[in-house]
């Protein structure tokens, strides 16, 4: 019973939230499109034909008042029908879902370099925070939070792919294909990830049951083992939950950087084709991932940790 | 010792939620760099807005791609025989400003609505938060990326977008140090003596969020200049013919084999201005910090 309450208060919550976000940017692109001119125009593209201009004037039922065309776009929207891609016909919906491995794979092979590399680095950056050499290593964590992802993912281009010629850098062509894209979506968290848990950790040493387990004789490997580090990483994977919008955000230029078909590099594409079916499928599709992530994460820790549990959903 | 122990509330509600408190650098030896920089980045840009530099635009194709120190070129030349050095310079307008444009817009209105926030009775507070916490939950990279497809490319549509996109996160911060501030015993003090909330808020409030504010700025500053290199890097930020500093690593893509100068100029001009903010804030943060743990 606990539980679907929490699952309930998480989801009414959050789900309200979502709605709203749904809401201001459906209303937003809606209005964006008409003060931009002729939408009909717009959605045909540049040096469109008077025939097509036509047809989507009228499939569009842009001769109709505003509030009318206002009113059956929502309706539209919530019956989750975006209508078909401008270009090629297809229904825009699918064309986006299509993607959804793409990107999930992406996103899970960053985070799993993310981790390999934050977990170590972290927990002994944070075990004894002062001390000379992980200082100077501490100061380049801070530059390389600095560097964007996107510098990243050139500099590895060009050392790996035009240097080395070791690998390759355009699209999923199995496993080797798959070690830029992800150490560079892994660049946008690690930084973060490697001070959060250097933070909690050190945080988590000076707390006072370390101190008794030290002082009942626990060597420094065993309490980092056993009481630092579990603690710190609960930090960390709340940090996944808050920071997947930018994630995605990061997923957008990886994937086209090294044009990987997810929905990112579809999303970009779709823009400069200005097919807005597809751009508003992709935006809704992205929206309702990172709720799904988040409420996710939400519910988990509330159950796992009873101090969440209970404040108020 | 007792200051070690205790978390300070209002100390950590002086950052985004995610900075993490650097242990890195020297405090103001490292704050100076950052400054130093920062003060050369803006007397540069002030000084290419007067003399724009015609070597930005106007190459010679006979002495395309040539290395940084080749034949008196300082950073080398793109692939139509541009001078590196002169179009970073003359980027600057468009990146630095863009990035300033955007983290005034993103600031102001995070202010305004964390004081709103924290200053109104409930039913505006909720609503304030809701609609902070519905922004911030949603990736920003792609609200910009669609809402400036509707509006076209340039200064203020770019700088207009990216300010839209980031206040709430000014918001959340300037509402978590005003409502520790508002418990503060001067601020009590002053209420009981019968000083108005908006007296309060102009003489009392205000002044001790300065470092705050400032803090919030470097940080915003930084995150908008990576924002708008990214958009101009996805070709949909700038006018592709404007040396940003996105464009200019978006055109370097495809002469990485030729060429690595034409990214790794623009790409060291980033990382140059995000690490000196980035120290610039954590610095002013740092002290902020090691005052109010005295102030305890």
């Amino acid at each position: 019973m606990n539980v679907w309450h929490t699952i309930r208060g998480v989801l009414s919550k959050r789900g309200l939230e979502l709605a709203i976000l749904l809401f201001a940017i459906s209303t937003l692109l809606f209005f964006l499109l008409r003060l931009s001119g002729d939408p009909a125009a717009v959605l045909a593209g540049e040096e469109a034909d008077p025939d097509l201009v036509a047809l989507i004037r009228q499939r569009y039922g842009l001769d109709d008042p505003l509030i009318v065309q206002y009113v059956s776009y929502v309706l539209s929207i919530l019956t989750l029908d975006f209508g078909e891609s401008l270009r090629g016909g297809q229904e825009a919906l699918i064309l986006v879902l299509q993607r959804l491995a793409s990107t999930l794979l992406l996103a899970f092979l960053a985070l799993i370099v993310t981790a390999a590399i934050a977990v170590p680095l972290g927990a002994w950056l944070g075990v004894r925070p002062d001390a000379k050499t992980r200082k100077w290593v501490n100061g380049i964590v801070f530059i390389f939070q600095g560097i964007p992802g996107y510098i990243v993912g050139l500099l590895l281009i060009q050392l790996f792919v035009v240097e080395l010629r070791w690998l390759t850098s355009i699209g999923n062509q199995g496993v080797t294909s798959w070690i830029l894209p992800s150490l560079t979506l892994a660049s946008f968290l690690a930084p973060k990830m490697v001070r959060v848990v250097a933070a909690n950790v050190s945080e988590a040493m000076r707390e006072d049951y370390i101190r008794t387990a030290r002082a009942n004789g626990a060597s420094t490997a065993q309490v980092l083992w056993r009481h630092a580090l579990p603690n710190a990483l609960l930090g960390a994977t709340a940090l996944i939950g808050t920071q997947f919008a930018f994630l995605m955000s990061g997923s957008l230029i990886t994937e086209w950087i090294f044009a990987w078909p997810g929905f990112g590099l579809l999303l970009v594409q779709s823009v400069e084709r200005l097919d807005f079916p597809v751009v508003q499928a992709a935006v809704f599709v992205i929206a309702g991932l990172v709720f799904v992530v988040n409420a996710g994460t939400d519910v988990v820790f509330r159950l796992i940790d009873p101090r969440l549990r209970r404040q108020q959903a | 010792m007792t200051a070690q122990t205790e978390s300070p509330a209002p100390v950590r509600s002086l950052l985004p939620r995610l900075r993490i408190w650097p242990r890195a650098g020297s405090g103001n030896g490292m704050t100076i760099v950052g400054m130093v920089i920062v003060l050369c980045f803006a007397i540069a840009t002030i000084g290419v807005l007067i003399w724009p530099p015609a070597e930005a635009y106007t190459g010679n194709l006979m002495e395309r791609w040539k290395a940084p120190l080749e034949d008196g070129s300082v950073l080398g030349t793109d692939q139509l025989g541009r001078s590196l050095l002169w179009r970073v310079a003359a980027g600057m307008p468009w990146s630095l400003g863009i990035a300033f444009t955007a983290a005034v817009i993103a600031m102001t209105l995070g202010t305004a609505a964390g004081l709103l926030a924290a200053w109104s009775p409930g039913p505006i507070r909720r609503i304030v938060q809701h609609l902070v916490d519905t922004v911030i939950a949603f990736p920003s990279l792609v609200l910009a990326v669609t809402v400036i497809a509707l509006l076209g490319r340039g200064f203020w549509p770019l700088a207009a977008t990216l300010g839209l996109a980031t206040w709430p996160i000014a918001a959340r911060v300037v509402y978590a140090e005003a409502m520790s501030i508002s418990k503060r015993d001067y601020v009590m003090a002053a209420r009981l003596a019968g000083v108005g909330s908006t007296t309060i808020l102009i003489t009392h409030v205000l002044p001790a969020l300065r470092p705050t504010l400032l803090v919030m700025f470097a940080f915003t500053f930084a995150d908008m200049l990576i924002a708008e290199s990214a958009l101009s890097f996805l070709g949909i930020g700038v006018p592709l013919t404007a040396p940003s500093w996105g464009n200019m690593l978006s055109e370097s893509r495809e002469y990485l084999v030729e060429a690595p100068q034409q990214m790794l100029v623009p790409a060291t001009a980033i990382v140059l201005a995000v690490v000196a903010f980035n120290l610039i804030g954590d610095g002013v943060a740092a002290k902020a910090r090691s005052r109010s743990r005295a102030v305890e």
